[in-house]
């Protein structure tokens, strides 16, 4: 289904790419040579350290001085500077480091050394049922997903109505989660993430949710976020997706920025695909 | 991303998520947010009726004595086993997204504290009742014994201190060492028995003093059970000492759980 979702928005995007070519290699080397812009993301000789558990670190053993661990770097001193309104994708094989960074980014997990700075409200459409309670119904949870995505008590109640209406839950918003199916849940995460009104939008390949018709409107949803000059960030695998839709390209190895352009940086990061 | 610390949304996001900790308790139950009342009423009733026949404590009214003690105790008990290994459980959460950390453990707490105070109303309509049916209080004595009440509010104020410091504290060392979560299942039913709950402290020998002193729910215990029921408190300076240490490990516990709290993602 997802693959279905990609072509067509390869196929919507082709007649705009041709056009604004000229455009975006301006672009692109205004990226090389320092934005001046106000700045989204300001990564500066970021370093995240991992202790590498061989064996589960206890109490006891610590008191005795006795525990066993190692130390892995999954972030080696990187620095990335997004202006506003950039479309970055970030590619690389798995353990590159890729989701770290999106995480260091959203402040889930916080720096070993280094500093990331981030202007504005960040948004994540990766996990969207964190937050959910199974016993609460839908009014209660979105109350209380909306707080998890950063939005305000104000803001939410003025965009219950709204987010009702977008995820299609008609009767079922006053019924406890857990008789909610599988894509009721996904739809309400989405709507409630997207109404967050995010100035950085992080993104991962599996955004295709629900049925077609809702697949339709989050495409649509995320077609305007890229019109509305937002900032976002991607991690993902399938480059026909990426490739049209993104100015930048980061290629995370082992820890470290390999290569960070314009679109020589796919054609050069396919080259390593056996 | 920005951390927010004791701002409005701060506020706006522990208060949400204590409501969600109370709502989901009785979401499934027939009788609904009834239990706030009926718990507290059963368990005043059986434990009321155990513990009378066969524990030689010589006070006025052992029954009573028992429930003073036993609502702040609960109340600490529940909050810090529930806390210690909270981290763990709510890892879907912690792992996804950026919000105030400490906000889960307080939920339980602030939870846990709508229900003891909901229970000591209603003990308190007891004592009352107690004081103008059996003792024949006059009407002075009567509104002198009220005032007095007022007492349990810093009284409830240091239990919750106490019980945010302790939970805190087992919370964030959990993370990385799992065994906390065994210690404190096993410490919680010892340190009720060295805590003056179902006895008074003169009852016991000299020789666990050193104990007491290191404990701060005596202290905190003997003065709900010399505010509510006139009880002489056992010695003044155990109080203090008492009240010191638990605003020791209050900060304590809140330096350490600030501490980890952005990492609780490597390790959960």
């Amino acid at each position: 289904m997802a693959k279905a979702l990609q072509n067509k928005l390869t196929k919507k995007n082709t007649t705009s790419t041709t056009i604004t070519k000229v455009k975006k290699k301006t672009l692109i080397n205004k990226v090389k040579t320092e934005h001046v812009g106000p700045l989204a993301v300001s990564i500066r000789g970021l370093k995240k350290k991992y202790v590498l558990h061989h064996e589960k670190p206890t109490f006891v053993e610590k008191f005795f001085g006795r525990s066993t661990s190692e130390e892995f770097m999954a972030i080696d001193n990187i620095d990335i500077s997004i202006p506003k309104g950039q479309k970055v994708a970030i590619v690389g094989s798995n353990g590159s480091g890729k989701t770290t960074l999106l995480k260091l980014i959203c402040g889930v997990t916080k720096e070993t050394q280094g500093e990331v700075k981030v202007n504005g409200r960040v948004v994540s459409l990766i996990d969207l049922e964190a937050g959910f309670h199974p016993d609460l119904n839908g009014y209660e949870n979105i109350a209380l997903n909306g707080l998890i995505v950063g939005m305000t008590r104000a803001e939410i109640e003025e965009s219950t109505p709204d987010i009702i209406k977008f995820a299609h839950i008609g009767k079922f918003i006053d019924a406890p989660l857990f008789t909610y199916s599988e894509g009721m849940k996904l739809r309400l995460g989405f709507a409630i993430a997207v109404h967050a009104n995010p100035d950085i939008l992080v993104l991962d390949e599996m955004i295709a949710t629900g049925d077609a018709n809702f697949q339709k409107q989050c495409i649509r949803r995320i077609e305007s976020f890229f019109k509305q000059h937002k900032t976002i960030i991607t991690v993902s695998h399938v480059m026909e997706f990426i490739e049209p839709y993104y100015q930048r390209f980061i290629w995370l190895d082992k820890g470290k920025v390999k290569m960070d352009g314009g679109k020589e940086v796919i054609v050069a990061y396919r080259k390593t695909w056996k | 991303m920005k951390h927010h610390f004791l701002d409005r949304y701060w506020f706006e996001f522990v208060w949400a998520m204590t409501i969600k900790e109370i709502k989901a308790r009785y979401k499934k139950a027939i009788l609904g947010f009834l239990w706030i009342f009926l718990n507290p009423l059963l368990q005043m009733i059986v434990i009321g009726l155990i513990f009378q026949f066969f524990v030689p404590v010589k006070v006025e009214n052992y029954f009573l004595f028992l429930f003073t003690g036993l609502l702040p105790w609960n109340f600490f008990a529940l909050s810090v086993s529930r806390n210690t290994p909270i981290i763990m459980n709510e890892r879907g959460m912690i792992k996804k997204s950026n919000f105030p950390r400490e906000s889960i453990v307080l939920a339980v707490v602030f939870s846990n504290l709508f229900h003891l105070l909901v229970a000591w109303i209603l003990l308190l309509l007891v004592l009352v009742f107690d004081k103008v049916f059996f003792d024949r209080y006059s009407l002075l004595q009567t509104t002198q014994y009220v005032l007095s009440i007022l007492w349990t509010i810093p009284l409830i104020g240091w239990l919750t201190m106490l019980t945010t410091g302790f939970s805190l504290l087992f919370a964030a060392l959990n993370v990385k060492y799992r065994d906390v979560n065994f210690l404190v299942q096993a410490i919680i039913p010892l340190w009720f028995y060295a805590t003056p709950i179902v006895y008074t402290l003169q009852l016991l020998p000299d020789l666990f003093s050193l104990l007491l002193y290191l404990n701060p729910m005596t202290g905190l215990l003997e003065m709900f059970h010399a505010v509510l029921l006139k009880q002489p408190v056992y010695e003044p300076q155990l109080v203090a000492f008492n009240l010191f240490l638990s605003i020791l490990f209050f900060l304590l516990g809140c330096w350490v759980f600030m501490k980890e709290a952005p990492y609780f993602d490597d390790w959960v």
